[in-house]
C-alpha cells in the first residue's frame, strides 16, 4: 500500500499549482493512473480523502483517469476488447507473441480550485 | 472557479534523486541491481550465492531494505561483501532518498563498486513505481508461488530487464506450469530475459552470473569509469 504516499505526493504537487494563482481552495484533482503503474485507483482515492481530511481542501476529489496498457500482435494488431487485468499470452487470430507498450501513466493532469480571500480580508 | 493544467508527474521528484544517484554509478562505473520479489522468495540466498561466486574477481556490495532487523545485511556481510540495511520502519518499498542516506551513511565503502545489488522490501507491487537509480530492475518468482504471478502483478513483470525463476529443485514436488510461465512474461515483456536457477543446488547459476558479467561489460564499455580503466 503505497498509495498514500502517493496521494501525499499529489497533493503537494496540486497546492503548488494553486499557489501560482495565489489562495485557493482545492475542488479536483485529476490524475492519470495507468494500468501498469501499480498504482490501485480505488486505494487511491482512497487515500487521497486521509491525505486532505483536517485541511482546507477536505472536501476535495480524486478523479483517476485510467490509461489501459495496450497489447499488439505484429501481424494483426492491436488487440481490441481486453478488459482490464485480462493478459493474452498469444494473439487469438493468428497465435504469434505479442508486445504491451503504455499503461505506465502516473500524472497530475490538472488542478481545479476555488479562490478564497485571505483572512482580514481583501480590502479592494 | 479556476482550472489549472499541471502535466506533472507524481513521482517527479523521486526520480530526479533518481537521476543523481544514477549519474554517480555511472561515474564511478558501477552497475546497480534492484531486486524485487515477494518475501521469501530467495533474493537474499541468491545475493548469498553471487556472492560466493563471483566476490573474488569483482567487488561486490548490497543495500538490503527491510522493514525491521539486520538480519539481511548480517547473513551478505558473513559472505564476505560489504552490506547494509536500510529499515523502512513499515514503508513497503524503498525509495531513491532512502538510498541516497544509505549511501552518505557508509561513506566511500559502497563508492568504487562493480556491482551494487539493492534488495528492495518484499513486495511485488509498490517497489514497481520507484526508480532507485539502478541500470534495470530484477523480479524473482519462487516455484512455490505459483504460475500465474506474471499476470497477476503485470507492471513488475513486464518492467523487470530479467525475470530468475527460483527454487527450481523443487519443481518435482510442486504444481508449477514453467511453459506457462515463460508465456506470461514474454508476453509481458518481450526484450526481457528469463533464467531458472536453484540457489540450493546451483542449476541454472551460471546462467545468472554470466548475465551479471555480461551487463556490467556493456555498462563499462560505455561509461567514463569503464573507459579510462580499459
Amino acid at each position: 500500500m503505497h498509495e498514500m504516499g502517493l496521494a501525499v505526493e499529489i497533493r503537494r504537487l496540486a497546492r503548488e499549482a494553486v499557489a501560482g494563482h495565489g489562495p485557493g481552495r482545492i475542488e479536483i484533482v485529476r490524475v492519470a493512473v495507468g494500468e501498469l503503474s501499480a498504482v490501485e485507483p480505488d486505494l487511491l482515492e482512497f487515500a487521497w480523502e486521509a491525505a486532505v481530511a483536517g485541511t482546507e481542501d477536505a472536501a476535495s476529489k480524486l478523479e483517476v483517469d485510467f490509461r489501459p496498457a495496450r497489447q499488439t500482435c505484429r501481424v494483426c494488431g492491436e488487440i481490441a476488447g481486453r478488459a482490464p487485468g485480462s493478459w493474452l499470452r498469444l494473439c487469438p487470430r493468428c497465435g504469434d507473441a505479442l508486445t504491451v507498450s503504455g499503461g505506465d501513466d502516473l500524472d497530475v493532469l490538472r488542478v481545479v480550485f476555488e479562490e478564497t480571500v485571505p483572512l482580514g480580508g481583501a480590502s479592494s | 472557479m479556476i482550472e489549472v493544467d499541471v502535466k506533472q508527474k507524481v513521482l517527479a521528484s523521486n526520480s530526479a534523486a533518481a537521476a543523481t544517484l544514477r549519474a554517480a554509478f555511472e561515474a564511478a562505473g558501477t552497475l546497480v541491481v534492484n531486486l524485487i520479489s515477494s518475501p521469501g522468495s530467495g533474493k537474499t540466498t541468491l545475493l548469498e550465492r553471487t556472492a560466493a561466486a563471483l566476490k573474488a574477481s569483482l567487488r561486490l556490495g548490497a543495500l538490503e531494505g527491510d522493514i525491521a532487523t539486520e538480519r539481511d545485511a548480517e547473513r551478505l556481510r558473513r559472505m564476505g561483501i560489504p552490506a547494509r540495511q536500510i529499515l523502512t520502519g513499515g514503508s513497503c518499498h524503498l525509495d531513491a532518498r532512502l538510498v541516497d542516506r544509505a549511501l552518505a551513511a557508509e561513506g566511500r565503502a559502497l563508492a568504487s563498486l562493480d556491482i551494487l545489488f539493492i534488495e528492495n522490501v518484499g513486495n511485488l507491487i509498490c517497489p514497481t513505481s520507484y526508480d532507485l537509480g539502478e541500470d534495470f530492475k530484477v523480479v524473482l518468482l519462487s516455484v512455490t508461488e505459483g504460475e500465474d504471478k506474471p499476470f497477476k502483478y503485470p507492471a513488475i513483470f513486464s518492467k523487470a530487464a530479467v525475470t530468475v525463476v527460483t527454487k527450481t529443485d523443487l519443481l518435482p514436488y510442486v504444481p508449477f506450469d514453467l511453459p506457462a510461465v515463460r508465456e506470461q512474461v514474454r508476453s509481458l515483456n518481450p526484450a526481457g530475459r528469463l533464467v531458472e536457477v536453484s540457489a540450493m543446488t546451483g542449476a541454472g547459476m551460471d546462467a545468472w552470473l554470466g548475465l551479471l558479467t555480461e551487463k556490467l561489460a556493456e555498462k563499462r564499455a560505455r561509461t567514463p569509469a569503464g573507459v579510462a580503466s580499459a
